[in-house]
């Protein structure tokens, strides 16, 4: 039987309404920043909460997929998090974060090239050893096609996922989004990665922004997960055989909790659909 | 190595304006002068200016509405 798992991102305003609803979620996801430098409160809080259910640690700024080094102080302080917590995984974004010492304050997606995907790969290596457990490593949405890139986004990926330890955490509102800010199938995508490395999928929503008449979607977190997102979890379910964690980001604009657990029910149901359809083929094979 | 520059000079673009506007007025120029290499010049000579507005843009916007990056989720 398969073992797919469902939860949500923890945000301070959704704490009240997780906690209370921890019957219908397999699993809470922790943005692992929030606790690098938290007090002894916070931290107690957090090992409760892991004590109550499954927890992953989601990390934002270690700039994973840059030809430069992470710090090896960034790796310590999410290897002493992850002991502490001991969450059932954690994961990263393949973005870049900072630069000849600026920082940019959020992922940013680097230049697809060998160089980026060497400097990931080495990352991700450095990551394991330090913290005792490989990254998942997440696809990020993005604005601006990166100048310097010499392959497109899923040849980019592949090939680290393919080449690392790593499992992949695809985010498909970033894949939704990148389709359509920059003209490629988000279908024909999920051919070309190694889908059986799929562990985890991210779900979430965005606006749509412009300027100067051209149209961009903005992956922000604010918004409910659109229609197209959910026809993409089930061909992923389709293809993917292994246990998936679906996990629901939300940012703002927050709704009811329970609009929210209506959002994952849509998720189950479209895992669900997915599964039918990989047995469906199977008993056909 | 080449590409650690590249992402130094994108990091500065996306988030110093004078740097962007300096940037958008002579991209080859600017990108000649961080000592890029010669693709990384041309794929910067034919920039997505738009979306490197947005982008831009967007980080503005969380910087005020969040502050603190490590508030800033994906």
């Amino acid at each position: 039987m398969n073992a797919d798992r469902f939860g949500i991102g923890w945000r301070p305003r959704l704490a009240a309404g997780i906690l209370s609803n921890l019957e219908r979620l397999d699993i809470v996801e922790v943005i692992a920043d929030d606790y690098f430098r938290a007090d002894r409160q916070q931290r107690r809080a957090l090992r409760t909460l892991a004590a109550q259910t499954r927890v992953t640690l989601h990390g934002v700024s270690l700039g994973m997929a840059s030809a430069v080094p992470v710090e090896t102080r960034r790796l310590d302080d999410m290897a002493r998090l992850c002991d502490e917590v001991r969450p059932a995984f954690w994961s990263e974004h393949l973005a870049f974060v900072r630069g000849g010492g600026v920082e940019i304050g959020h992922l940013a997606a680097p230049p697809r090239c060998e160089a980026t995907i060497g400097g990931a790969l080495a990352n991700l290596a450095r990551a394991k050893q330090i913290v005792g457990i490989a990254p998942q490593v997440e696809n990020v949405a993005t604005l601006i096609d990166p100048p310097g890139s010499d392959r497109d986004e899923a040849a980019w990926i592949s090939a680290i996922v393919r080449n690392s330890d790593s499992s992949l955490l695809l985010d498909l509102h970033n894949l939704h989004a990148n389709a359509l800010n920059f003209g490629f199938n988000a279908s024909e995508f999920l051919t070309r990665i190694p889908t059986e490395k799929v562990a985890t999928i991210h779900l979430a929503g965005g606006k749509w922004i412009g300027r100067n008449g051209a149209q961009r979607l903005l992956d922000d977190h604010l918004h409910d997960v659109p229609d197209p997102v959910y026809e993409l979890l089930a061909e992923v379910a389709a293809r993917a055989p292994q246990p998936l964690t679906v996990i629901l980001e939300r940012d703002g604009n927050f709704p009811s909790i329970e609009a929210l657990l209506v959002q994952l029910d849509r998720a189950r149901e479209a895992v669900a659909r997915g599964r039918a359809h990989l047995i469906m083929n199977e008993i056909a094979a | 190595m080449s590409s650690s520059r590249l992402e130094s000079f994108l990091a500065r673009i996306y988030v110093d304006v004078a740097a962007r506007e300096k940037f958008l007025a002579d991209p080859r120029g600017e990108a000649t002068r961080a000592g890029l290499a010669a693709h990384e010049i041309d794929d910067l000579a034919n920039i997505d200016r738009d979306g490197l507005e947005m982008f831009a843009h967007s980080l503005e916007h969380k910087k005020a509405k969040h502050g603190n990056p490590k508030n800033q989720h994906s």
